[in-house]
Parts: C-alpha cells; sequence; structure tokens
C-alpha cells in the first residue's frame, strides 16, 4: 500500500472526525469476506471532502441485503463465482449439464432480484464475475469460464443506468493476481484479497462517486510546443513539427490527440495556453496535414505572449468553470511549477522526458474526466462553448450590455415534466455547482419520479441564440402543496450566465404556477463553497427573506406582489411532452 | 516494539495507545473480534514486514503473545 493501513485507519478516522458534511453510506454487500475494504474505500474520499462512511452487509447475503441496503447512497458489490456454490472454482467443472443449467438459472434469479432491488440506489457498482484468480494458472478454458461468460453477458443484458461494472481484472493485470490475492485465511474464512488489492480498487472506483459530487474534471487544456506535436513552432516551423503516426517522435503526439479527440466527443472543453503567435497556431490547426484534433474540437485558445497563469485564470472565467475543473498539460518545468504556485486548484501534467511515455500517462487521468451520465448534450457542449468565445468577442462592438443581448435574438424554450429529458436534469443537478440555488444531487430515478408525479413539476429549459444552441441548460423542480408552490431546486449551467435568462426564467415559473392556481411560493438558498454567486438570487428577483440561517436563507413571494422584471429580448415558449 | 504494537491495535480498534495494558487480549478489548482480528493481523505484517501463518494466528489473541511470536521472527 502507498501508505500502510494502521496508517490509514489513523488518518481516516481524523477526517471522519473533522468532516461535517452530510453523510454518505456506502454499503459493501458480498459472498466473501471483504470487511478491509471499509476504511479503504472511504480514505480516499475523505480526502476529497465527501463524508463517506462504508459498512459491510451480511456475510454471503447479497440478495436479502440488496433489500435492507436500497437507500444507501451507493452499493459494491463483490459477488464471487468462486463462492456462488461452496467450492465452486473447482465443483464447476465436474457438473452434468442439468446441475450446471441450475446453478446458472438460480444465480440469474439472484442477480435479477438484486438489480430490482437496487433500482433506485443511486450508484451501484458491481464486479464483473472473473475466472482469472483460479484458472491464470493454465491455458485451457474449462466450465467455470464458460459459466463466468454467460453471467456476465447476464450481467451486461441486465444493467441498468444507475449500475457501473467494474472489471477487476484491470486490478489483477495492474499489480499481478499474487499480490492481489491471499488463500491462507480463503478456505477457513472466506477472506481473499489482499490490502493492496483493495488499495487498487478503491482509487479505481473513487472517480466514479466523485463525479456525482460535480467533482469531475470539464477542461484540458494543452500548451501546444512539445504536447501537441513534438517541436517548437515558433523555431521550427509549421514543416518542422511532427504529429503524425507516421514520424517516429509524432505518432506519440497523434495518439494523444486522438484521446484527446475521444474527450471532446464526450462534451470535455479542449483549449490551449501556449506562448506563441497566434496566427502561427491558427493555421497548423486549420492547415496542418497532421493534426488530428481539429478546429471544432477546440474551444478556447489563449494563444499570447502572457504568463500562463494569467490565461488559465481567463480561460476559467470566459467559460465560467471552477479552476479546480481544469487540468493543465505542459512539458516545461517552469510553467508547470508556476502553476502548481499559483493555482493550486489546477491538476497540471507535464510530459515525461521519455515521450513514449506520454501516452500511457494521458491514459492514467482519463478518470479525471469520468462521468456516470453521458448524454447526447455532451456532444453538443463542445459546439456550444466555441459559441460563447465568439459571443465573448461580439460583446465588444455593442454600446451597452442591452443593445448586445437584444442583438442576440434569444429564445427560451421551457419544457414540462418532460420523459425525454429526464437523464440531462438529473446529470444537471449532479453537474452545476455555481448557479445552483440548493445543490442537490438526484438520479435518474429520483428525477423519473419527480416527472411522474402530480407532487411535482419539472421545468427544464433551452436556450439559442443567433450564433447556436445551447441545449438544455437550466432547470427547476417545484413541490406542490395545494396553494403553495416550494422551489427544491433551481440551477442553471454557468455558460448562459450575463442574458438574464435566470431572471426570465423564474418570472414564466412564476406565471405559470399562477396559472395553475398557486399564491404562495416559497423558496431558499443552501450556501456551498461555490454558489456564492447567486446568494442574492431571490432578493434579486423580488421575492422577500423569511429567515436568514448564515448557511440557509428562506424566502416567500406571493405571487401577486410580484413585479415583472420587463425582459423583452427573451422570447420563449413551452413544449410539454409526456 | 511494544509501544508500535500497541499504536497499531490502537488504530485497529480505535482506542488510545496510552490506554492499552500490557496484559489486554481479545477478552478485555471490546472491539477485538475476529474480524478486526484478521485487520489486526495485516496491520502488523505491514508494519513489521513479517508473515504469520494460519495456524499462529488464532493464537495471537493478546498483546504478550503478538509480542512474542514478533520476537521469534
Amino acid at each position: 500500500m502507498e501508505i500502510k493501513y494502521s496508517e490509514l485507519l489513523k488518518l481516516n478516522k481524523e477526517l471522519k472526525d473533522g468532516n461535517s458534511s452530510e453523510e454518505y453510506n456506502i454499503k459493501i454487500l458480498s459472498n466473501i469476506i471483504v470487511n478491509q475494504l471499509t476504511q479503504i474505500v472511504e480514505y480516499p474520499l475523505q480526502k476529497r471532502g465527501v463524508n463517506a462512511i462504508a459498512s459491510c452487509g451480511n456475510f454471503d447475503n447479497i440478495v436479502q441485503d440488496s433489500i435492507q441496503f436500497n437507500k444507501s447512497n451507493c452499493v459494491l458489490i463483490f459477488w464471487e463465482l468462486c463462492n456462488i456454490v461452496d467450492g465452486f472454482q473447482y465443483k464447476s467443472n465436474v457438473l452434468t449439464e442439468s446441475e450446471k443449467s441450475a446453478i446458472i438459472e438460480k444465480t440469474k434469479s439472484e442477480i435479477d432480484y438484486t438489480l430490482t432491488n437496487l433500482n433506485s440506489t443511486s450508484i451501484v457498482i458491481i464486479n464483473y464475475f472473473s475466472t482469472t484468480v483460479f484458472n491464470h494458472q493454465f491455458i485451457g478454458r474449462n466450465n467455470y469460464d464458460e459459466i463466468c461468460r454467460e453471467l456476465n453477458n447476464y450481467l451486461e443484458s441486465k444493467k441498468t443506468r444507475n449500475v457501473v461494472l467494474f472489471d477487476i481484472d484491470k486490478i489483477f493485470a495492474k499489480i499481478s493476481v499474487s499480490s492481489s490475492v491471499d488463500f491462507r485465511n480463503y478456505y477457513s474464512s472466506k477472506t481473499l484479497y489482499t490490502l493492496d488489492f483493495f488499495e487498487v480498487y478503491s482509487s479505481m472506483i473513487t472517480p466514479i462517486i466523485t463525479s456525482v459530487f460535480g467533482k469531475s474534471k470539464k477542461a484540458l487544456i494543452f500548451d501546444c510546443d512539445n504536447t501537441l506535436w513534438k517541436g517548437i513552432l515558433g523555431e521550427d516551423g509549421e514543416s518542422g513539427i511532427e504529429m503524425s503516426g507516421k514520424s517516429a517522435k509524432g505518432v506519440f503526439f497523434e495518439e494523444v490527440q486522438f484521446m484527446a479527440k475521444e474527450l471532446a466527443s464526450r462534451g470535455i472543453i479542449i483549449g490551449l495556453n501556449s506562448k506563441n503567435n497566434p496566427e502561427d497556431v491558427k493555421k497548423v490547426i486549420k492547415d496542418h496535414e497532421s493534426m488530428s484534433l481539429k478546429e471544432s474540437d477546440i474551444v478556447i485558445e489563449k494563444v499570447n505572449w502572457n504568463d500562463k497563469v494569467s490565461n488559465l485564470q481567463n480561460i476559467a472565467k470566459e467559460l465560467n468553470i471552477g479552476l479546480d475543473s481544469i487540468v493543465f498539460i505542459d512539458d516545461s518545468d517552469f510553467e508547470i511549477n508556476l502553476v502548481k504556485e499559483y493555482l493550486q486548484e489546477v491538476y497540471t501534467i507535464q510530459v515525461p522526458q521519455n515521450l513514449y511515455e506520454y501516452p500511457s500517462l494521458f491514459r492514467k487521468n482519463i478518470d479525471l474526466f469520468y462521468s456516470i451520465l453521458n448524454t447526447k448534450d455532451d456532444a453538443a457542449r463542445v459546439k456550444s462553448y466555441k459559441d460563447q468565445v465568439v459571443r465573448e468577442q461580439a460583446k465588444n462592438s455593442y454600446g451597452s450590455i442591452n443593445e448586445y443581448l437584444e442583438s442576440l435574438d434569444l429564445e427560451m424554450i421551457i419544457y414540462i415534466d418532460h420523459k425525454d429529458l429526464i437523464e440531462r436534469m438529473a446529470q444537471l443537478t449532479q453537474k452545476t455547482n455555481q448557479f445552483n440555488l440548493t445543490t442537490k444531487r438526484y438520479t435518474f430515478t429520483q428525477v423519473e419520479e419527480f416527472v411522474k408525479t402530480n407532487q411535482y413539476i419539472t421545468f427544464a429549459f433551452e436556450v439559442n441564440d443567433k450564433f447556436g444552441k445551447f441545449g438544455i441548460t437550466g432547470e427547476s423542480f417545484v413541490s406542490i402543496n395545494g396553494h403553495e408552490a416550494t422551489i427544491d431546486t433551481f440551477l442553471m449551467s454557468c455558460r448562459v450566465l450575463g442574458r438574464n435568462i435566470e431572471l426570465k426564467f423564474l418570472e414564466e415559473l412564476v406565471l405559470y404556477l399562477e396559472s395553475k392556481g398557486i399564491t404562495q411560493i416559497k423558496s431558499s438558498y443552501i450556501k456551498t463553497q461555490k454558489n456564492q454567486q447567486v446568494e442574492d438570487f431571490y432578493e434579486r428577483a423580488g421575492f422577500t427573506l423569511t429567515g436568514d440561517f448564515g448557511e440557509l436563507k428562506n424566502y416567500e413571494l406571493n405571487i401577486k406582489d410580484q413585479k415583472k422584471v420587463a425582459i423583452n429580448y427573451i422570447s420563449v415558449k413551452y413544449e410539454r411532452k409526456n | 516494539m511494544k509501544e508500535k504494537i500497541k499504536e497499531i491495535m490502537a488504530a485497529v480498534f480505535e482506542i488510545n495507545a496510552a490506554d492499552i495494558k500490557d496484559s489486554d487480549d481479545s477478552t478485555t478489548i471490546p472491539n477485538w473480534d475476529s474480524l478486526n482480528q484478521m485487520n489486526l493481523i495485516v496491520a502488523l505484517e505491514e508494519e513489521f514486514d513479517v508473515r504469520f501463518e494460519d495456524d499462529e494466528i488464532v493464537e495471537l489473541t493478546s498483546l504478550e503473545s503478538i509480542e512474542n511470536s514478533l520476537k521469534s521472527k
């Protein structure tokens, strides 16, 4: 282990004692003994501020436990093939066909029960069944392998959105089977895995859990020279730089560019922060035949002679993302250290001396961008961020901000209880940190419930302007109780800030509620480290403060007292589809 | 060595090292159950870079027996 287990126990306890945020309950269900995992899984999460509290279910009681613990925030399942029947690693190979199919059917139905019971648990991480621990020793395949494959196919076919199937063979590949397992107490007390195994497991699943806390990275910013290509553009010229798969030194950069391209397709912002002549870099991106990253993949370019720290600050500002959402890659010690010194929140990657290690180092960091939900809006987001940069530039050519906003032809489409948007709505609650009044994180299933029930109305909006489409960028969940409504969630992606869209949306929401017979609206602001910018949002919108508890402020609005905000440059349309 | 063992026991059983008496064993320390016994063993093995065999482990249920066993390695 990187730190000793006893040290981890001590540090973890200190972190837990000092962590006052809401508990995040993790339940580990298993048919072997894995109790050392609890603290090893808590520790990296506690270090990131998540108040993870993990505990094990009852030994070999996965199905029953899945009923009992489905209210946990996260469930981890260690379902070991060797113990689905006692001694299955050897008994499986002499079964008759009917015995074999009976065991497979029994396990499949247990999988069904378990997944159904955990349907509303926000994250369920299940290990793929694996034969590696026993069968890596010989060439042939046997029944044990066949059954394993069949059960894994079944798991995949039954996987729901909240389920992540985790490939523990990757751990064996990383640290070897012999470092991962210890048979000393397997036969007597069903412990199988080592501390090292648990440590790697925990580090690999941590990004899955932190991604629902909005802690995933959003932007990947490259220096250009010796980062996107081999060579220095200003010195070697356009023909002297290499990034082609056919060139000995260029091949590493082609691989990195392709991986960055894949991230762009998942909605990760790709940007440049480079000391170069902007025209030279533009020309390379546009015309160089070996560039795999294209103009359309790159959202923001800070190519100039300013220091890289200010450039990164400007990137964060213009894209309206936190510095802690940025990953920066550079080859120079000087630049990396400068950024580390002044912008500790930015995650830095330095291109290694041995270039053949560069693609591998890049891969190692890909999980920083992990997201449990992938929606089609992700890909559109890259285009949207690009449009934003064009808009920022257009801003400068107008006299007043209103004149500018009027020129944008802003259009808002409001979707009410729209079933096709559940996934996107859940994703917004998980990803939005800054313009988020209550920062409540919801899962697909929870949002689905809001959409279905009459006790809630869900509003989601899409924004378009003459430069392009932003997609679904804001939403509100409102609970209804007679003539009173309570705004549970009100959030907006920061990409559409600065257009008074939030005020227009709130005004429309109030009008809509009024048309449904609501007379009184309650709302609140819950303070987090990131949402100070909306601290006085409800005051600005004409709500009355009814309680101020520091971290929590409560508001009310009598609809008949509401003042209109008179924003006439945003046109509004409604869509309702069930 | 004894102090180091106590430190590890303290971390595993979530108690203060200073409260552990030389005579303590699994009957006097409430958190010392069979699961924590395994946690204690792996923590000791890692700290002292030794390995206990399965027959030994069942005997290691007191501070004294642990210390004696470690000294013999």
